[in-house]
């Protein structure tokens, strides 16, 4: 495809705005590409031609076929003279006059009045075509001036260039710059260290399903990422101490095994044996996923894990649902235990309050709550050795309420940790052991057993 | 390559059919010191008492400053008597004429309290950031004391205001006690410059002594201030090509800038982001819901994505070395670690793997490093911070200028003079830890400067400014600052940079790795009719 034709396409058809930059082109390189940002198109130009020449040529035909209908930016480099006198109103509008006088000569003035301490201050200008002149005047000694983009008429702001060049980045963000760069004029390296891998996420539109993934933890298959669950099943004291009727004990153990359930279908994929249609759902999941994580470079995803752990840990985003769940759960136990308070204080109506609890504690949906903060998650992450992840802790905390009660409690809060010495047995026992209490769980759940077992 | 009738800035004319060759850039050689890499997880403990590092620094530093002490005040007969070394400022006689070593305090009026802090229960937060601890209406508020392990001494006389002190330098007074039990200060001596190797340390680079023939340059750009926005930068972008080597340029002429391919690294000083990564939740007047950990409508990604791009960008040619500033995701205390590469998708593929247990981290092409930092680039020893040094000096110092002309050159000048006494005070970050937050360093204080930098740099200063520093010049902070050139070889001999904003000037800041002359090159928009209607 002719350059020509190929500017004329794209700067004279279009009546809306449509900047063609060279920014990718250097006149002493090779192999030049024009880009076209809204077609997002490239046409290699012969390798002997330089990009800004072509703009210009452009520039300076279609100009003399009919002026004005091209409108051009430049890029001024040279040396500024002191203050920047306010441009005047005086309009240089043929550029053809850029090209017969050059009045501006460069001379040779190493230390001006504005640098500091004889330092050479070199600019380095984008102006539009009717500031042109002006822009000169503000110069003391002009090294080159260069087309820097066309359009079909002035920018009313020139950052829309930069829009233009980041969406003219994302369109080539699949080449690599090792390769492609010596075609767009890019000064070499030999010396670039890049880790082989695979490629991030170009833009970060196409980055958002990638973004997702940690969430629910797809770890990669090289990765030995162990999320152990241990349902340390312990009461908080709370609800214990108001628990102390056997049938209400009775029906938060009945509920257990229903809010284990839920609990994982809902955070984590966890080895779990149950034929639940939630938890196999959530033992899929990673598995469609991890296979999206590149299986060819996984030398390089070892070295890069550890990046990646932290990264979750900069973005918890899965703990967010539990977290809230907690505070749920929280505020609805609070409610309850006002509520006992307050019975408390009318102590001899005690008949309606044992009728009412029963009923309210065997509804599935609100039983879950009281159990589910008792359990510990931990997840570990090994890898060269280290052991990292983050775990579940009960902490302690101590609040006074609206009523001016000191109310303690225990509640699950998430802790980093990370240790140095290669992973102890510890978290390897404790996966079989989670799946061995979890049959029974199955069976009508009791929660003495496991302290039983320990 | 130049056509007959294209003399007129080269690139005006048609294109011509000429074999270009590709640029190759000259190579650079970099190797970062960890002097301020702290340990990793559990091995990073906050249980220390801030009081070791004072300790550590006075032990250090007393013997160097005592020696200039010795070489200028021994033997000194003022008024008939003998000037006497005191070992501790409390063995200090009153009447007597002695000279005492220690490490200079400041009480300010505005000194930001961590007690009072306590108190009030807002000793999370980020200090509010101010202009000045002094009270310029209250100059009596300000005490300047002496301390070392033994006590405190504080200092008066008309000689300190001729001085410029800050918390954390160590230094000589001479002086008498007069009979409030104050300590009359008439002269103050500096520890100075510490020793300089030579360039290479004095062994020859690798690859033999035609590197030197070639003149590279070492770029410094802070203050980036990404966005993310459109409005963000142009410059950026123009930045960007003039690295690249798609702006184009021209050797044979002069005022040109020099060719992009001479520069061997670029270093960038902190403040990379312009706005907060994390929204302001409070901003719209209504209390939201406190939400725990990632949370996509309170967090604005734009801004590190974009810097993520530019590294990107200019990475496959040129290597980086990355600090971290005030505003950057990065641990607030110094020294602040560098911002981790999770940070970077695209631009981590450059980085250095991550290192496998004690092993010594390797360079990266892309090198995310600490701020403070220091390390060798093309055998000069160069030490810089994002600027939060010399912005936290100034606040202890009440500048005559700061009335007349806020931002004016004298205040570049003060920082100047600033970087300037850091450097004799052999301390880098002195008001750490008392005003500047930062680790609790038990067995060493990193932040005296054992060696002699070549290059020492302070980002995100307000203007640019340069100069060069040379041992043995009695110190003179109020004084003139012309540095007069003094001959052998042996003298220490900093090239200091203050470096602008590079979002507010456009500028780059180019070091010859020969000479150390400094070039700037300034990329901007001209405002034309458009911007003016």
């Amino acid at each position: 495809m002719d350059s020509k034709l190929y500017l004329a396409e794209n700067v004279l058809n279009e009546h809306h705005l449509s900047g063609i930059e060279s920014r990718a082109q250097s006149p002493r390189q090779p192999g030049q590409t024009v880009r076209h940002q809204q077609h997002k198109s490239q046409i290699e130009i012969d390798t002997n031609t330089s990009g800004y020449r072509i703009l210009f040529e452009f520039h300076r035909n279609e100009n003399a076929k009919k002026p004005a209908t091209v409108h051009a930016t430049y890029v001024i480099s040279g040396i500024q003279k002191t203050p920047e006198p306010a441009p005047t109103n005086d309009n240089g509008n043929d550029e053809d006059e850029v090209m017969a006088s050059s009045p501006y000569l460069p001379s040779s003035m190493p230390n001006q009045g504005e640098t500091l301490d004889s330092v050479i201050t070199a600019s380095i200008v984008v102006v539009r075509e009717e500031d042109l002149e002006d822009a000169k005047a503000t110069f003391q000694s002009i090294s080159f001036i260069h087309v820097y983009s066309l359009e079909p008429s002035t920018l009313p702001d020139l950052n829309v260039l930069v829009d233009a060049s980041r969406e003219n980045a994302s369109t080539h963000a699949q080449d690599d710059p090792l390769e492609c760069g010596k075609q767009w004029g890019m000064i070499q390296n030999h010396n670039v260290k890049r880790r082989t891998g695979p490629r991030p996420p170009p833009a970060p539109a196409a980055k958002a399903p990638a973004a997702k993934a940690p969430a629910v933890k797809p770890k990669s298959s090289t990765e030995s990422t162990v999320p152990a669950k241990r349902p340390l099943q312990k009461e908080a004291p709370p609800a214990k101490a108001e628990a102390s009727k056997p049938d209400e004990s009775k029906s938060q153990s009945a509920s257990a095994p229903v809010s284990q359930a839920s609990s994982k279908a809902s955070s984590k994929p966890a080895p779990s044996k149950k034929g639940s249609l939630f938890s196999s759902f959530a033992k899929a999941k990673p598995k469609t996923k991890a296979p999206a994580a590149p299986e060819p470079a996984a030398q390089d995803m070892v070295l890069d894990d550890a990046s990646e752990g932290e990264a979750e840990e900069l973005f918890p985003d899965s703990t967010e649902k539990a977290a809230a769940a907690n505070r749920e759960s929280r505020k609805e136990r609070e409610e309850r235990l006002k509520k006992m308070m307050d019975d408390d204080e009318a102590d001899d109506e005690e008949m309606p309050d044992v009728d009412e609890e029963p009923t309210r504690e065997l509804t599935p949906v609100e039983a879950p709550p009281p159990i589910k903060p008792a359990e510990l998650k931990e997840e570990v992450t090994v890898n060269g050795g280290r052991r990292r992840g983050k775990r579940q802790v009960m902490k302690k905390t101590t609040v006074k309420d609206e009523e001016g009660f000191l109310v303690t409690r225990e509640e699950p809060t998430w802790e980093t940790f990370s240790e140095d010495e290669p992973a102890p047995k510890k978290p390897a026992v404790n996966v079989p052991k989670a799946k061995a209490s979890k049959p029974q769980g199955q069976g009508q759940g009791n929660i003495m057993s496991f302290f039983g077992k320990k | 390559m130049m056509a007959p009738d294209t003399h007129h800035y080269g690139f005006l004319c048609p294109p011509t059919d000429q074999e270009e060759e590709p640029v190759y850039r000259t190579p650079s050689h970099y190797n970062p010191r960890l002097t301020y890499h702290l340990p990793a997880g559990a091995a990073r403990h906050y249980q220390q008492q801030y009081g070791d590092m004072y300790f550590l620094r006075l032990a250090k530093l007393k013997p160097s400053v005592e020696q200039v002490a010795r070489d200028a005040w021994e033997g000194l007969v003022i008024a008939g008597e003998k000037v006497r070394r005191v070992d501790r400022v409390l063995d200090v006689r009153q009447g007597e004429l002695c000279w005492v070593a220690g490490t200079v305090y400041m009480e300010l009026p505005m000194k930001p309290n961590i007690l009072e802090d306590l108190t009030k229960e807002n000793f999370t937060l980020a200090p509010i950031p101010r202009r000045t601890y002094t009270d310029p209406s209250n100059p009596e508020a300000t005490q300047i004391m002496m301390e070392d392990e033994s006590g405190r001494l504080r200092l008066t006389g008309n000689f300190l205001r001729s001085t410029q002190l800050a918390t954390g330098a160590i230094v000589a007074a001479l002086g008498t006690e007069d009979a409030n039990g104050d300590f009359e200060v008439i002269d103050i001596k500096l520890p100075d410059l510490p020793p300089q190797s030579p360039r290479w340390e004095g062994k020859a680079p690798e690859n033999g002594p035609d590197t030197g023939k070639a003149h590279g340059k070492i770029a410094f750009v802070s203050g980036l201030g990404i966005t993310g926005t459109s409005g963000d930068t142009l410059a950026l972008e123009l930045l960007t090509d003039y690295l690249l080597g798609y702006t184009g340029f021209s050797e044979t002429e002069n005022g040109s800038p020099t060719s992009s391919s001479k520069i061997t690294r670029l270093i960038i000083a902190g403040n990379s982001l312009g706005a907060s990564v994390t929204t302001d939740a409070t901003a719209d007047g209504k209390p939201q819901p406190k939400k725990y950990g990632y949370d996509a409508s309170a967090y604005n990604a734009s801004p590190i994505t974009q810097l993520d791009n530019f590294l990107a960008e200019i990475l496959p040619s040129i290597p980086v070395t990355l600090m971290p500033g005030e505003k950057d995701p990065a641990n607030f205390s110094l020294p602040q670690q560098g911002i981790h590469r999770a940070m970077f998708p695209q631009s981590r593929a450059y980085s250095a793997p991550p290192p496998r247990g004690d092993d010594k981290p390797e360079a990266g092409w892309f090198d995310s490093v600490t701020n403070p930092w220091d390390g060798d680039i093309e055998g000069w020893r160069v030490w810089g911070c994002s600027g939060q040094n010399v912005d936290d000096v100034l606040r202890y110092m009440t500048l005559e200028s700061s009335e007349s002309s806020p931002d004016g050159s004298i205040d570049s000048d003060a920082r100047i003079r600033v970087m300037e006494a850091m450097l004799r005070w052999r301390c880098g970050v002195p008001t750490a830890p008392d005003t500047i937050w930062s680790y609790p360093y038990q067995s060493d204080d990193p932040y005296i400067l054992e060696s002699c930098p070549h290059i020492f740099f302070a980002g995100n200063q307000p203007e640019f400014k340069t100069a060069t520093i040379e041992g043995d010049v009695p110190l003179r902070l109020d004084g003139d600052t012309d540095m007069t050139d003094a001959d052998g070889s042996d003298v220490p001999r900093v090239r200091v940079l203050a470096l602008p904003k590079f979002n507010e000037t456009g500028q780059l800041i180019l070091v010859d790795t020969e000479t150390l002359e400094v070039e700037v090159v300034r990329f901007e928009v001209f405002k034309g009719q458009e911007e003016q209607k």
